[in-house]
């Protein structure tokens, strides 16, 4: 479970200073789904960061379970960021000169795990996400939505508590997004994680059970609805978490292959 | 996952690799090459100097220079009487002291007997010049054209001319009458038989027929050089006068290095008595007990021997001069600091290319970090990534610089030494070869041909520098590196 407590971010830039967040307070329990919204400048990158671990807080706390991520060791951070947290972002940010399988063992190699269950794993998380026979595929030989897959896949593969996304359909079209967000949101069910999104999309955000709107580094919470009952929704029948995450997948493979090949 | 990472990773800035690559391999062939160089000048310099004092020999003990006695000529004196006729030849040999100036035999004993000195031999070197050929009586003629017999001055005039007397008309002219004549000089060592590892000869290898034996103390025989022997067609068994003795050729004797000035060697007895030189010596070849105390023997026997001048080979080495020493000063001044430069500049160039290569990867390594990579992970990439190029560039150049030594050497340049020193007897004069007696400075021209030898330890030097060129561009690559921060991967698509 998170907590933040008077989460206050301040940039400098030569003489000014820019609070970007301002005495944020927020909860967000564990398996919970939460979309943060709000205008450019806002703060939501900022509020992402500190809730990942990537950033640290000018003033106030934030727990992860019993952890303060504000005055953690770097060393234990870097841990806790290796072990816990999956982060999904924008530009996908693969490594250009590996392949989609060696891009999603980077998330196992500050794990210590050994190469050749690195790569098995790999393997079964891109097979997860519709990707079995792209292992070796560089990312430019992939489209968007393929990339953005194998970004979903490299957060996930070290099963994380928390799947942070930074605007993951930003830079994909319409339909590629639907896919996206069906995957994740089968995943997010599958995987029982702490899902945080950011996003700039009105429709996506509309759909979250939960929505914090950041303006001027202030956080206004609206709760959306009951979080697997979005999810059984999102499907389109009334099904379990895990049919609903079947339901994302099959999505995918109908619009990538036409329907009838597996993953 | 590193290797594969660093693989592709170098695969995709070829250009950037390679141009760090071969910035390294500049600096680190001309590293090379400039060692190899100043190597095959300092086994340049080591022929230079063993071609005068001989193998394990230290330094030298020759008499302290004096100012020159007034009246002393010098110079060999000849007198030859003029002949009626042209086709009376005739010969003379004269034989002077190296320098001219000797130390007593005995001196040997007590240099020998010195703190630090191992061993000491003593030699005498010889100048025998010879001159032989006609000289024939001018004829005095009257103006009335009687005719009266005259005496030239020996050695005077030339065949056919004639030596005018100035007078007014009437008074008798030499007419006619001259000299036609051949002077011979070459150099000859007195060798102590019983001794010949310290001395002139140990820098001679015997090619054919044998040296002296240690009984051979008063024996007329004689080693001559290689290069004497063929100007003279000498052969072992060959016979030849010094100042009227007669010497037998037992062995024809090779340079170790090609060179060395001595025409002749034979028993330093004998070579005293050909000199009119008894009990003494021109030179005292001294071998120090340690090596690395030279310098302190030097002074000991400077101190206890008064009257002598006491020369290392490092004395001797500074006396080098010539082309040899213009390029030996070339590679060790121009070239070190030349080798610096661009290795210094090979290594800025190195370290901003990967810095500004690990700035355009912002978002890659904020991203890794944020995978949670640690920082060393991080450091550890960029290091590795470098140190490829750093040892890319130093196997490109040891390749480029083994290559100029070989060149060096297959052109094998000629380098000029001149040793002199303006010490009478003493110095690098004292020794076999040295100038004329006489001679205010004495200065022997030696050629030499370079060759660059590349030593093993260059090639480490070369490997040592290619990975501290690899480490300092990591370094400070991956100093940059691992201070980015993790959010970085997100700020650079905001």
């Amino acid at each position: 479970m998170y907590r933040l407590t008077g989460v206050t971010k301040r940039y400098t830039r030569g003489k000014e200073t820019v609070e970007a967040l301002r005495g944020v307070d927020l909860t967000i329990e564990d398996g919970d789904q939460l979309v943060i919204q709000g205008p450019t400048g806002g703060g939501k990158s900022t509020l992402l960061q500190m809730i990942g671990g990537l950033d640290r807080p000018s003033e106030g706390s934030v727990m992860l379970d019993d952890v303060d991520l504000a005055r953690v060791s770097e060393t234990k951070l870097t841990r806790l960021r290796a072990e816990k947290i999956g982060i999904i972002f924008q530009s996908f940010n693969l490594i250009p000169t590996l392949t989609a399988q060696e891009n999603v063992e980077t998330a196992l190699v500050p794990l210590g795990i050994k190469p050749a269950d690195r790569r098995e794993r790999a393997a079964e998380a891109l097979r997860s996400v519709g990707l079995g026979e792209r292992l070796t595929h560089a990312p430019s030989e992939l489209s968007g939505g393929q990339q953005q897959r194998v970004a979903i896949a490299r957060a996930l593969v070290k099963k994380p508590k928390v799947l942070l996304a930074d605007e993951p359909t930003g830079n994909l079209d319409e339909g590629t997004r639907d896919d996206i967000m069906a995957l994740l949101e089968g995943l997010w069910h599958e995987y029982g994680l702490t899902f945080i999104m950011v996003t700039h999309d009105s429709s996506i955000a509309r759909r979250a059970p939960r929505l914090a709107t950041i303006k001027a580094g202030q956080i206004t919470l609206t709760e959306q609805g009951d979080a697997r009952r979005y999810a059984q929704q999102a499907a389109g029948h009334d099904a379990q978490p895990q049919q609903a995450a079947e339901y994302g997948r099959q999505q995918y493979v109908q619009q990538q292959y036409g329907g009838g090949q597996g993953y | 996952m590193f290797g594969i990472y660093l693989k592709r990773e170098l695969g995709r800035r070829k250009k950037a690799a390679l141009v760090i690559a071969l910035g390294l391999a500049l600096g680190i062939a001309l590293v090379i090459t400039v060692n190899s160089v100043s190597a095959g000048m300092t086994q340049a310099q080591d022929k230079v100097l063993k071609s005068l004092y001989g193998l394990g020999t230290d330094m030298t003990v020759t008499k302290a220079r004096t100012a020159p006695t007034s009246g002393s000529s010098g110079g060999p004196n000849f007198k030859f009487d003029a002949k009626s006729s042209s086709s009376s030849t005739q010969s003379s040999d004269r034989v002077q002291t190296q320098g001219g100036q000797a130390l007593k035999s005995s001196l040997v004993t007590k240099v020998a007997a010195q703190k630090g000195v191992e061993s000491a031999v003593g030699a005498l070197s010889l100048n025998v010049t010879k001159v032989d050929g006609s000289f024939t009586q001018g004829k005095a003629k009257s103006t009335t054209g009687s005719s009266s017999s005259g005496s030239t001055s020996s050695g005077q005039g030339q065949p056919g001319g004639s030596n005018s007397s100035s007078g007014s008309g009437g008074a008798p002219q030499v007419q006619g009458g001259g000299a036609n004549f051949n002077v011979n000089s070459y150099s000859v060592a007195g060798v102590d038989v019983a001794h010949q590892g310290l001395g002139p000869l140990s820098t001679m290898k015997i090619s054919t027929g044998k040296t002296f034996t240690s009984a051979q103390t008063s024996a007329k025989v004689a080693v001559v050089s290689k290069s004497y022997a063929k100007q003279k067609k000498y052969k072992v068994g060959s016979t030849f006068k010094i100042s009227g003795s007669k010497f037998t050729v037992i062995g024809i004797a090779t340079p170790d290095s090609s060179e060395s000035d001595t025409d002749v060697f034979v028993p330093l007895k004998v070579a005293q008595t050909l000199g009119d030189a008894k009990n003494q010596v021109t030179t005292i070849y001294v071998k120090a007990t340690d090596s690395k105390q030279i310098s302190t023997v030097k002074k000991e026997i400077t101190a206890n021997i008064s009257g002598t001048t006491v020369t290392t080979s490092a004395d001797l080495a500074s006396t080098v001069s010539g082309s040899l020493s213009t390029a030996s000063s070339l590679a060790t001044s121009v070239g070190k600091w030349l080798s610096i430069a661009v290795l210094a500049a090979a290594f800025l160039v190195a370290a901003l290319l990967t810095s500004s290569a690990v700035s355009r990867r912002v978002r890659e390594f904020g991203t890794l970090k944020a995978l949670g990579w640690p920082s060393r992970n991080v450091t550890r990439q960029v290091v590795g990534e470098s140190m490829v190029n750093g040892l890319i560039g130093g196997a490109l150049g040891i390749a480029l610089g083994v290559g100029a030594a070989y060149a060096v050497t297959a052109i094998s340049p000629k380098l000029t030494a001149q040793l002199g020193s303006t010490g009478g007897g003493g110095g690098a004069g004292g020794g076999p070869g040295g100038g004329g007696p006489g001679q205010q400075a004495t200065q022997n021209t030696l050629e030499i041909a370079l060759s660059a030898p590349v030593s093993l330890t260059t090639i480490g030097l070369a490997v040592g520098l290619a990975v501290t060129g690899g480490l300092i561009a990591g370094a400070m690559g991956g100093w940059r590196a691992s201070r980015m921060r993790p959010a970085d991967a997100l700020r650079s698509v905001a």
